[in-house]
């Protein structure tokens, strides 16, 4: 970070990274759990996920409130106030991958309690999972370096979660055809494999906030994005 | 300061001495006048050579090397010797630090356990190798960094920032799911913390082995133990029951007792396979004869229910015959307990591309896919009841595994359910004896049904 005159004011901006970043973590832990719990029906795990949603909303608006309490104080400039901005963004985006992951536990919660199993649990959701938690994980690494190149990464494999999800589609598309009874037990994972989808996208919207602090260039809804994201 | 006294006495003595004898000299030949002028221009003479003098050694000194002396007499000369020694010794000195540094920093990096050093605002100061593999925590790129933004464990921040002594932090790598890191903080001078991650995956999982196979023999010995137990209760109790029943407890109850016993056994045969890495004697071992034994011992178990045939054309296989034996006799009566009267179980023993291959297959229930990679895992078991109910112990095929692992030989196993199974024990060349003759195969070629 760059210098202050203000020691105080670094001790502050490096604090609500900290802070984020540790909210992060959590979000991390939330979507594996989630994710973990969907494969193997431990209903204890589900249980869990949801109750710790509670934590991740308190931690959204106590970060929130710190950075218009720095802005207000402050009044950042330049890269930090970029960096704040951000954060805040960041926050919410946080905040809603909680929801996902709380909404996948209490997807297989259902899926569990309505018993009847007709669709084998895909392996392909958790492997899409684990794309998603892999990505979230980048993008929070990316934040915690200020590396651009990473956060590219991360912007670069969404495509492969966008795949796979529609591969689960396509095979959950086969089974409703061929038994229709399966349909709502199939939509349920719909659910669940679009949420984790969702949770590609937010960790994209890190990435792409990573790279506004960094270089000041809003890459948000741009085609440069993409075809920079290729030449890394 | 008599060191400096004698500096300027050479001074006084090579510089100012000379000019002054000179110019008395000059005073003495052509008059005063002439005297102070050589006295001031010899001066002169003297101090810009003192200050040429001077503006080499601060040449010198910022050159690179410290080898080349620049060439110059008296008091002068001797400071740069001075210099330049006192410039080598330096040099070496600090290459001998850092080449301590290097191979310092080169045994951390050898360390297998993850080392951070820690400011006190937990910044990252130094990381060793492992650190990069256990936290994702490389330098030069993460110096400076804050340790809580980078590992993000949910608790881990809680851990660091509380006083030490409190038990250690177990941690899924962020790097590699798949592991488990146990984390400790420890002081670290006055100031600084010293975080130390350890790999706890393997530990853990043996842990967990460990205690599954101690719940799992609990287990096996109290179903029988149950049973006899609660007929004893009944004898104690009863005291009008008739002869008959009587006998037809005492049968059930020695058949219980049979049945610990065999696990017993098998459980002290494993564990004496493990503690040894070789079997203890190794023998040229006649296959023909080997196969006649197991051929009787199935006859005996099958009772005539199945259809046998056994055939034997490879050559002699050296390894301890008593272990081999029992581990062939375990898949020939698997083979027999799980194939239905009037299955069919081939055994054989041949010699395929050089290597050799002990085989049964049978006709029997088979064994789906997904318990395959399973089944020499101790108590593991396709189908609990039926396992039972046949008497095996669940320890069989781990014994098999065992025994062949010591003869250098490899399992393999085909099978498909309701299609029966194909048990293979392939040995390699160097286990057989060289053909000598086949007149032996002939012999043993011999095929009999023993179907009813």
């Amino acid at each position: 970070m760059s210098d202050h005159l203000s020691k105080q004011f670094d001790l502050e901006l490096e604090n609500i990274r900290t802070r984020i970043l540790q909210m992060g973590g959590l979000v991390e832990r939330q979507v594996l759990a989630a994710v973990d719990a969907f494969s193997s029906g431990n209903l204890d795990e589900m249980q869990q996920v949801i109750g710790n949603d509670r934590e991740v909303d308190a931690l959204e608006v106590g970060i929130d409130e710190d950075c218009t309490l720095l802005i207000a104080r402050r009044q950042p400039t330049a890269r930090d106030l970029r960096l704040v901005m951000a954060i805040s963004r960041i926050v919410t985006d946080l905040e809603r991958v909680g929801d996902k992951a709380s909404k996948i536990a209490r997807m297989s919660q259902k899926l569990h309690q309505s018993g009847a199993q007709r669709i084998p649990r895909l392996s392909d959701v958790h492997h899409c999972g684990r794309l998603a938690s892999d990505m979230l994980q980048g993008s929070l690494d990316s934040l915690a370096r200020m590396d651009v190149d990473a956060a590219r990464r991360v912007i670069g494999a969404d495509k492969a979660i966008d795949a796979a999800f529609n591969a689960i589609l396509r095979q959950l598309i086969t089974y409703m055809m061929e038994d229709p009874r399966t349909i709502s037990e199939a939509l349920d994972i719909i659910w669940i494999a679009k949420a984790i989808e969702r949770v590609g996208d937010h960790a994209t919207n890190i990435a792409e906030n990573v790279i506004y602090i960094v270089s000041g260039i809003d890459i948000r809804h741009s085609a440069v994005a993409a075809s920079k994201t290729d030449e890394a | 300061m008599t060191g400096a006294g004698r500096w300027c006495t050479r001074i006084v003595l090579t510089g100012v001495l000379p000019v002054v004898g000179l110019a008395l000299l000059v005073a003495a030949i052509h008059g005063v006048t002439w005297g102070w002028a050589v006295a001031a221009v010899g001066f002169m003479l003297v101090v810009m050579l003192q200050t040429r003098r001077l503006a080499l050694l601060a040449v010198w000194i910022d050159g690179p090397q410290p080898a080349e002396v620049p060439d110059s007499g008296g008091a002068w000369g001797e400071v740069f010797r001075k210099l330049a020694r006192k410039l080598r010794l330096d040099a070496r000195a600090l290459a001998e630090v850092e080449a301590s540094l290097r191979s310092f920093s080169e045994a951390m990096d050898a360390v297998p356990d993850g080392l951070v050093v820690l400011t006190d605002d937990h910044q990252v100061q130094w990381a060793n190798r492992a650190a990069g593999e256990h936290l994702g925590i490389r330098l030069p790129r993460d110096r400076g960094a804050i340790i809580e933004q980078l590992v993000r464990a949910p608790g881990f921040a809680e851990y660091l920032s509380s006083p030490a002594g409190q038990s250690p932090f177990i941690l899924q790598s962020p790097a590699t799911r798949s592991r488990v890191y146990s984390l400790r903080a420890v002081p670290l001078g006055e100031r600084n913390t010293l975080l130390v991650s350890l790999d706890v995956t393997d530990a853990r999982r043996v842990e967990a082995m460990r205690s599954t196979f101690v719940a799992n023999v609990s287990h096996e010995l109290r179903t029988p133990l149950t049973v006899v137990s609660g007929f004893l209760e009944h004898f104690g109790d009863d005291s009008t029951m008739s002869a008959e029943q009587r006998q037809q407890f005492a049968r059930l109850m020695s058949e219980q007792t049979r049945r610990m016993l065999s696990l017993v056994d098998d459980l002290l045969t494993l564990s004496r396979l493990e503690a040894e890495d070789a079997p203890a004697s190794e023998e040229d071992i006649d296959m023909a004869d080997l196969l006649a034994q197991l051929r009787a011992e199935a006859e005996g178990l099958s009772a005539g229910r199945h259809r046998l045939q056994v055939s034997c054309s490879g050559p002699g296989l050296r390894g301890n015959r008593h272990e081999l034996h029992s581990a062939f006799g375990n898949l020939v009566s698997n083979a027999v307990r799980y194939t239905p009267a009037g299955g069919d179980i081939r055994i054989r023993w041949k010699l395929r591309a050089g290597i050799g291959v002990f085989s049964v297959r049978d006709s029997g229930v088979g064994i789906a896919a997904e318990h395959l990679p399973r089944l020499t895992e101790r108590f593991y078991r396709v189908d609990r009841g039926r396992s039972r109910d046949t008497g095996g112990t669940g320890l069989g095929l781990a014994i098999v595994k065992h025994i062949l692992l010591r003869h250098q030989a490899a399992l393999r196993i085909d099978s498909q359910p309701g299609a029966g199974s194909n048990f293979r024990a392939e040995f390699p060349a160097w286990r057989l004896q060289p053909q000598r003759s086949t007149a032996v195969q002939a012999d043993g070629e011999a095929e009999a049904s023993a179907g009813r």
